[in-house]
């Protein structure tokens, strides 16, 4: 626990170094170590994992922020790094370099399209939006309002024309939509409230459910651009709906779930119509909702902690109170406070103790197979936060970093002739996502090995091509090598992000040796392995 | 494929080089199965545990009428008439007429009446057994199977989804157990992509390979929690399953005699690849059939639907009984609800869950019964009625689940297998 305690310090003075803070007192604590308190307040006496190593810290936030592992020299450099403030650096240049805004490009756009299906559009509107660092309340606001006058906004049409679209013998999919909107912007499940008050969720009101659907029955693919937008019919009337359970009738107006009805607008019969859509952008993400700040701060805090503090993520409501009450309050104000500026919100969470912790109780190491050494897990639940929360990769967080690891990045990100992406990269990218994503509609929220991932791996042709042996890829650097500690940390550098153990490398040198007429046959085998192995396809 | 059953006889490469399984370490031994997922005496009792399911699910909802409970020359009963079976006083349709000559192994309940009338309703509610309401996802039927007796000894998947149209692995069917409960489904009865090892590695290399990387995750759990180590040691071995019995999927080695046994339709396909899927130790089969709501023309529709449900079924039935796997498998022939005994204009017969059949056989059903009645008209259930959670009762019970695990633990929520208000019905039971 030495150790855990002097990260902790070492942790916090740093932060209070960077905010430049004097002392420590309770108004003015910084909001990293007031997250770190609520939650050991409520750790029930379970002593914590340790702080990670720089290994373990290295790799997690690079996957988190840049959505790939790091590569050797990134990981030499900053294991070799004395500074005492290098992680809070780290995370201040993955914030800062262009590969966050890719990362948080396809984090949103698997939040946010459930593999629908892509558009470039999309991907463009996307990645400008992180690029810019646009905070959420202003994503939001232009998600819910895709203005297409609007050229910054062309492309955010997308969320709205792709449910819109018909699939299977589905016709158009309205009350889909509407759950969708309540349960991304506002974590509230109301499907079952389409039909009646929520049989057991006292919150969720059919009237909730029906004033979101009376502005979306409006709505309508407009296919005549050359950017995703949909088309909105002027509201007439009110929305007449029954409860299945007796057969009163009611009737909606336009309405913000959990919030108060507003009028259907007058329509003039000069200039442009009146948009109620445009009124629910306006009025949807603001400051003083805390239902939609709770919703995005308890998302962030699952992309990061692996967890929600309510779980699952759209299941916001007094019969499924959040793990941390006070913690979400906290988060939730604090970021509706910084203007919903999702930059800022992931480096005060990633500067936490909680976030830095290990996923892993310290053993024996010369006796592993001893299970007398170990700390029993089976008893921590996730809530706890005591043990980091081991995440899922995103297909394409898992395609980069075997790209990263396999020595083949930098080859598939050059662009084809033709200034397209490369055509290999996009192939990869699509077996990935058939192989390793949740199928569409599907939220993918927690690890989930599959048999279907599992023969994708075993056997597909372009996988096993990139442990091919090619210049200057990790095959080719391996077997150029002739000193095997090298080797040996050069493979473990590569996969694992951190240095072999030295039962490790005892173990590589007697594979080599065993091997020694299948060289490069038996390195592509063990990285295989490597490549395959829990250590390696979650974030840890 | 046709190599691959011969060269399963051989030694394998690999069991001669023991040298490098010894450096791999004790470790890499043992292996986690599902074994490690639940208490050690309920694994050792259902690794007794053979009985094996197979249900044919007839989506859109069969005519009771036109099948398993006949009403001729009743206002409702339709053109068709009632023939009689190899059970003495026993009835079916006339268009069951290779079924009729089975039934003495068949049990049918006529006294079923669910609630939803609707198929979005209907489908969900009968495959999972209509729980009450916890706000959670219930299972269908194959993942709570495949969750309560996990796979056979065979360590094949423990539960596959046979189905026209896409394949792939199906998790909506798991609901809160998770999508590693899911299905494996062989679209239009096809193998599963990557199912053949690259050609670029030998089997030898496949084996070590694999214990290679079992050695690191084991080696990545130590301090850590399992659940996830386990969950992908566990598609792994169930891969590895998958490709030592590619032969599954060689439709060639049928013989002549069986597709005219079967039939070369669809239904008549697929049923016969079911045959062969339990031989290889699946747990649970699912046989799904589309197009059964039957609005409009319903007897031409029967007469042609019903046909290509009846060969198939009792060469399977009969082949069963030869194969002595009758005991060890329970079959379940259902859909989502039966169809009006009204007439609609169109000549058609509507949604219908007040009073219909569900027919089963095999493992722990008593054979040659018909339990339960309708009215003469067939229009409502004469009797106790029984909902899908009866159902559900009967077939765990059927099964031999240990009364320990007829609850799930949903992380910590406890949540029962089946309606607590409902229970096994008796005369169904063996």
């Amino acid at each position: 626990m030495i150790r855990f305690g002097l990260c902790r310090i070492i942790i916090h003075s740093l932060i209070l170094m960077i905010i430049g803070m004097p002392a420590l007192w309770a108004d003015d604590h910084p909001l990293a170590l007031q997250i770190d308190e609520l939650i050991a307040a409520k750790s029930d006496g379970q002593q914590p994992a340790p702080c990670s190593d720089d290994a373990e810290f290295l790799r997690r936030i690079c996957l988190d922020l840049s959505g790939r592992i790091p590569t050797t020299d990134e990981t030499r450099r900053f294991l070799d790094n004395p500074a005492l403030d290098k992680r809070a650096e780290m995370i201040d240049q993955l914030l800062a370099a262009p590969t966050y805004a890719q990362r948080m490009q396809e984090l949103f756009h698997v939040v946010l399209m459930e593999r629908r299906g892509d558009n470039e559009k999309w991907s463009n509107y996307l990645r400008t939006a992180f690029e810019q660092n646009k905070h959420w309340d202003q994503i939001v606001r232009e998600l819910l309002f895709p203005d297409a006058e609007d050229e910054s906004r062309r492309g955010a049409g997308f969320f709205y024309s792709k449910r819109l679209e018909a699939y299977g013998q589905n016709p158009t999919d309205y009350p889909g939509l509407t759950r969708d909107v309540g349960r991304l912007f506002l974590g509230a499940d109301l499907q079952c409230a389409q039909c009646h008050n929520h049989l057991f969720i006292d919150d969720y009101k059919q009237h909730d459910f029906q004033g979101l659907y009376s502005v979306y029955l409006n709505l309508s693919i407009n296919s005549g651009l050359e950017f995703p937008a949909v088309t909105e019919k002027p509201m007439q009337k009110k929305l007449e709906f029954v409860s299945v359970f007796d057969a009163t009738q009611r009737e909606t107006g336009p309405r913000i779930p959990f919030a108060s009805e507003f009028a259907i607008p007058e329509q003039s019969k000069e200039g442009p119509a009146v948009s109620v859509l445009a009124r629910l952008a306006d009025e949807f993400p603001t400051q003083g909702n805390s239902i939609f700040a709770k919703n995005i701060a308890n998302r962030l805090w699952f992309v990061m902690m692996g967890r929600g503090l309510v779980h699952p993520l759209d299941l916001h409501h007094s019969g499924n109170p959040p793990s941390h009450p006070e913690l979400l309050d906290l988060l939730a104000s604090e970021f509706a406070a910084h203007q919903y500026d999702i930059k800022w919100m992931l480096r005060e969470l990633a500067l936490t103790q909680t976030y830095q912790c290990s996923s892993r109780f310290p053993v024996t190491l010369a006796d592993t197979a001893d299970a007398a050494t170990e700390v029993s897990t089976t008893q921590i639940s996730p809530e706890s936060y005591v043990l980091f929360n081991e995440k899922r990769m995103l297909a394409e967080q898992l395609l980069h970093s075997t790209l990263q690891a396999t020595g083949n990045l930098d080859r598939l990100q050059q662009p084809a002739a033709d200034g397209k992406p490369n055509p290999e990269l996009v192939d990869l990218t699509a077996k990935y996502v058939a192989a390793f994503a949740n199928e569409a509609r599907e939220p993918e929220d927690q690890i989930n090995p599959t048999v279907k991932g599992a023969l994708f791996t075993l056997n597909d042709e372009t996988l096993l091509q990139l442990l091919s042996r090619q210049p200057g890829n990790l095959i080719d650097r391996l077997m150029t090598m002739t000193d095997e500690q090298l080797l040996a940390e050069e493979l473990y550098l590569s996969i694992f992000t951190r240095k072999p153990t030295d039962v490790e490398r005892t173990e590589l040198f007697a594979w080599l040796a065993q091997n020694g007429d299948g060289r490069e046959k038996a390195i592509r085998l063990l990285a295989w392995s490597m490549l395959t192995s829990m250590e390696f396809v979650v974030n840890h | 494929m046709g190599t691959n059953m011969s060269q399963r006889q051989l030694c394998k490469p690999w069991e001669h080089r023991y040298s490098r399984r010894q450096l791999l370490g004790t470790m890499a031994a043992g292996g986690l199965g599902l074994r490690s997922f639940l208490q050690p005496s309920v694994a050792d009792e259902l690794a007794k545990n053979d009985k094996q399911v197979l249900l044919i699910w007839l989506d859109g909802g069969m005519s009771q009428l036109e099948s398993w409970d006949p009403k001729p020359n009743t206002e409702f009963g339709g053109p068709f008439r009632a023939i009689p079976t190899s059970v003495p006083g026993i009835n079916v349709c006339e268009l069951l007429q290779h079924t009729a000559k089975q039934m003495h192994h068949l049990a049918v309940l006529r006294s079923v009446c669910t609630q939803d009338n609707s198929h979005s309703a209907g489908v969900a509610r009968i495959n999972r057994g209509d729980p009450k309401n916890r706000g959670v996802e219930y299972p269908f039927l194959g993942s709570a199977v495949a969750k309560l007796l996990g796979p056979t000894s065979s360590g094949m998947p423990p539960y596959v989804w046979i189905k026209p149209y896409s394949g792939g692995f199906k998790a909506s069917d798991a609901g809160f157990l998770g999508a590693k409960y899911g299905a494996l489904a062989l679209g239009d009865g096809k193998p599963p992509d990557n199912l053949l090892l690259n050609k670029s590695i030998s089997a030898e290399e496949n084996e070590l390979r694999n214990e290679l990387r079992q050695k690191f995750d084991e080696r990545y759990a130590v301090g850590r929690r399992k659940e996830w180590t386990e969950a992908n040691s566990y598609v792994y071995e169930l891969a590895k399953k998958l490709m030592d019995r590619g032969d599954l999927f060689d439709e060639s080695s049928f013989t002549d005699k069986d597709r005219e046994r079967y039939g070369t339709h669809e239904l008549g396909r697929h049923l016969l690849l079911a045959r062969r899927t339990l031989e290889t130790g699946v747990r649970f089969v699912k046989v799904n059939s589309y197009h059964w709501d039957s609005h409009g023309d319903n007897f031409n529709a029967c007469d042609s639907l019903i046909r290509q449900f009846d060969q198939p079924f009792a060469a399977l039935i009969e082949d069963l009984h030869d194969r002595s796997m009758l005991n060890n498998v329970l079959v379940i022939v259902m859909s989502e609800f039966g169809r009006t005994p009204k007439i609609n204009s169109h000549v058609g017969r509507d949604h219908w869950p007040e009073a219909w059949s569900i027919a089963m056989a095999g493992a722990g059903i008593k054979r040659g019964v018909v339990v339960g009645k309708t009215n003469d008209q067939g229009t409502f259930v004469d009797g106790q009625p029984h909902d899908i959670g009866d159902l559900f009762h009967t077939w765990f019970k059927a099964m031999g689940v240990p009364q320990e695990l007829m609850q799930y633990d949903n992380h910590g929520q406890p949540l029962p297998v089946a309606h607590d208000d409902c229970s096994p019905i008796s005369e169904l039971l063996a």
